[in-house]
C-alpha cells in the first residue's frame, strides 16, 4: 500500500489522536509558550461597554438558559460577566430560563463566585438573586416578572425595589445554545431592554443579523468571546480574571490548525488521485 | 368559522363526544390567542390581571407536562425491558431515574447531599463529555468528506478556511488581513443568507399561527 492509499484510508482512531493531543497539550502546565495574544472582537466590546456605561445600582438581567453540555463555551463568560456587574455594584437577576439542569450549574457558579475576597459582603436578595427555574415559555416570564415557582418574587428582598416588570430592567443577558432567546429579541419592542447574546460558537452565524440591526446590542461568540471577555475586564480593572476561557483558547487554537491540516491533507490526496484518473 | 359553527352544533345539539375532543381544543386554543394578543397590544388598559393567570396557567400545564412525560419514560422503558434484547441500557435507565428521585426526596438537593454530589460528579461530566465528543467525528468527517469536488464546494472550502483561522488567535498572528475577511465572510454573504432564512421562516411560522387560530390546521392535535 503507498502513502496515497495510507493517506486515503487514514484510520480514524489517528485522526482521534491527533483531535485529542492538539486539545490536551496546550493545556499541560509549561506549555504556555502555545499561547497566542487576544483582541476583543467589537462584538464583544460592545457588550462590556453596555455595562460599563450602567450605574450602582442599576439592574441587570441574567437569563442563564444553557445545560452542563455547553458548559466549557458558556460557564466562562458567565463568570467573567458576572464579576464585572459585581464590580460595578449592578443588581443582577438571574434567571435560569431553559433548563432546569441549569440551575444547579449556575447556583453551584455563583457559590464559587460569592466566596471570592472582593465579593464576600455582598449579600443575595440585595446584590443579587437566583429567580430559578418556570417550566414555561420564555414569553411569560418576559410579560411580567410575577411569580418564580415558589410565587416569592418581590418578597424576597431589596433587590426588587424599584424592579416591577422588564421595562425597569437596564441590560439583559442570555446565554444559550439554542434558539431561545429569539422570544427575548421579539419582545424588545415592548419592553425596550437592551439585549445582549452569549452563544456558542456554533450559534453565532445565527445571531449575527440582529447585531446588525441593532436588536442585540452585543453578541460573544463561543470560547473566544469568554475569553475576550476575560480579558476586557481583567485589564480594566487590573485584576485576575483570566480563567478557563483564556486557558483553552490554545487548544481550540491548535484543534482548529489540526483540522484544517486535516482538511488540507484530504483535499491533496483528492487531486491526486483525479490527476492520475482515480476516482 | 365553519369549525366553530360545528363546534357549536356537535356539543350542544348532537353531544358528539369524538368530535368534541377535537374541536373543545380547537375552541380554547382561538380563546387563549385571543387573549394573548389582547393582553400584548392593550396590556396596563384592561388585563392587569391576566400575565398572572397565564403565569399560573402555564405553569400547571408545565407540570402536567412533565408528569405525562415522566409516565412515558416509564412506559416505554418497562416494555422494553419485557421484549427488547438490550434490556440492560433500559434497566440503567430506569435504576438511575429511581436512584436520583430518591436521594433527592431523602436528602433533598441543595449544595452538599448526595443528589447535588451525582449531578455535579456523574451528569455534568457526562453531559459536557457526549457534546465533546463532536470535535472528533467532525475532525473524521471533515478530512473524509470535504473536498473541493466542484466550483461551490472549491468556495465553501476557501471561506471556511478563512472563517476558521479568523476565529483562532494564530490566524491574526499568521497574517493581520484574515480576520478582516473573516470577519467580511460573516458579516456580508453568510448573514444575507441567514436573513433570507430568518424571513423564510417567521413567514412559514405567520401562515401556521393563522392557520390555528381559524381551525385549519390540526396537527397538533394528531389529525
Amino acid at each position: 500500500m503507498n502513502i496515497l492509499e495510507k493517506l486515503k484510508n487514514l484510520d480514524r482512531r489517528i485522526i482521534y489522536l491527533l483531535v485529542f493531543l492538539s486539545i490536551i497539550i496546550p493545556l499541560i502546565p509549561g506549555f504556555d509558550f502555545l499561547k497566542f495574544p487576544v483582541s476583543a472582537s467589537k462584538e464583544t466590546k460592545a457588550i462590556f461597554d453596555e455595562i460599563e456605561a450602567l450605574k450602582e445600582g442599576d439592574a441587570v438581567h441574567i437569563d442563564f438558559a444553557f445545560t452542563p453540555t455547553q458548559k466549557a463555551e458558556l460557564l466562562p463568560f458567565f463568570e467573567a460577566f458576572y464579576k464585572h456587574c459585581l464590580i460595578k455594584k449592578l443588581k443582577v437577576f438571574i434567571y435560569y430560563g431553559a433548563s432546569v439542569n441549569g440551575m444547579g450549574l449556575g447556583k453551584e457558579t455563583v457559590k464559587k463566585i460569592m466566596n471570592m475576597e472582593e465579593f464576600r459582603n455582598l449579600e443575595e436578595g440585595v446584590d443579587y438573586i437566583h429567580m430559578d427555574y418556570i417550566p414555561i415559555m420564555p414569553n411569560i416570564q418576559i410579560f411580567s416578572m410575577v411569580s418564580d415557582y415558589k410565587g416569592t418574587f418581590k418578597k424576597e428582598g431589596k433587590i426588587f425595589e424599584g424592579v416591577e416588570t422588564l421595562e425597569d430592567i437596564d441590560f439583559m443577558l442570555g446565554l444559550t445554545g439554542s434558539g431561545w432567546h429569539q422570544a427575548f429579541i421579539d419582545m424588545q419592542i415592548r419592553f425596550h431592554y437592551k439585549f445582549a447574546l452569549a452563544v456558542t460558537a456554533v450559534l453565532g452565524p445565527d445571531f449575527i443579523p440582529y447585531y446588525q440591526t441593532g436588536q442585540l446590542v452585543g453578541l460573544s461568540n463561543g470560547l473566544r468571546g469568554a475569553a475576550e471577555y476575560e480579558k476586557l475586564v481583567s485589564e480594566k480593572y487590573k485584576v485576575d480574571y483570566y480563567g478557563s476561557a483564556t486557558k483553552g483558547l490554545s487548544s481550540l487554537t491548535f484543534s482548529h490548525l489540526v483540522i484544517f491540516g486535516l482538511v488540507l491533507i484530504g483535499n491533496i490526496v483528492y487531486f491526486i488521485e483525479r490527476k492520475k484518473g482515480g476516482k | 368559522m365553519d369549525v366553530y359553527k360545528r363546534l357549536v352544533v356537535n356539543t350542544l345539539i348532537k353531544k358528539d363526544n369524538d368530535k368534541m375532543k377535537k374541536e373543545i381544543p380547537i375552541l380554547l386554543g382561538l380563546i387563549a390567542a385571543s387573549l394573548w394578543y389582547l393582553e400584548f397590544f392593550f396590556a396596563g388598559m384592561f388585563f392587569d390581571n391576566l400575565k398572572i393567570f397565564f403565569s399560573n396557567g402555564l405553569k400547571i400545564g408545565g407540570v402536567v407536562g412533565i408528569m405525562i412525560a415522566a409516565y412515558s419514560v416509564v412506559r416505554q422503558n418497562y416494555y422494553k425491558i419485557k421484549y427488547n434484547n438490550e434490556r440492560y441500557y433500559s434497566i440503567l435507565r430506569v435504576s438511575m431515574i429511581i436512584l436520583m428521585i430518591f436521594l433527592g426526596v431523602q436528602r433533598g438537593t441543595a449544595a452538599g447531599t448526595p443528589f447535588s454530589s451525582m449531578f455535579f460528579n456523574v451528569y455534568i461530566p457526562f453531559q459536557a463529555t457526549v457534546f465533546a465528543l463532536l470535535a472528533f467525528y467532525i475532525a473524521s468527517a471533515a478530512y473524509r468528506s470535504f473536498k473541493a469536488k466542484s466550483l461551490e464546494s472549491a468556495v465553501l472550502l476557501i471561506a471556511s478556511v478563512f472563517v476558521m483561522l479568523s476565529k483562532i488567535t494564530l490566524g491574526e498572528a499568521m497574517w493581520d488581513k484574515i480576520p478582516v475577511i473573516g470577519e467580511w465572510i460573516m458579516d456580508a454573504p453568510s448573514s444575507a443568507g441567514r436573513r433570507a432564512i430568518i424571513f423564510g421562516g417567521y413567514l412559514g411560522m405567520i401562515t401556521m399561527m393563522i392557520r390555528i387560530f381559524f381551525g385549519l390546521e390540526r396537527s397538533h392535535l394528531s389529525e
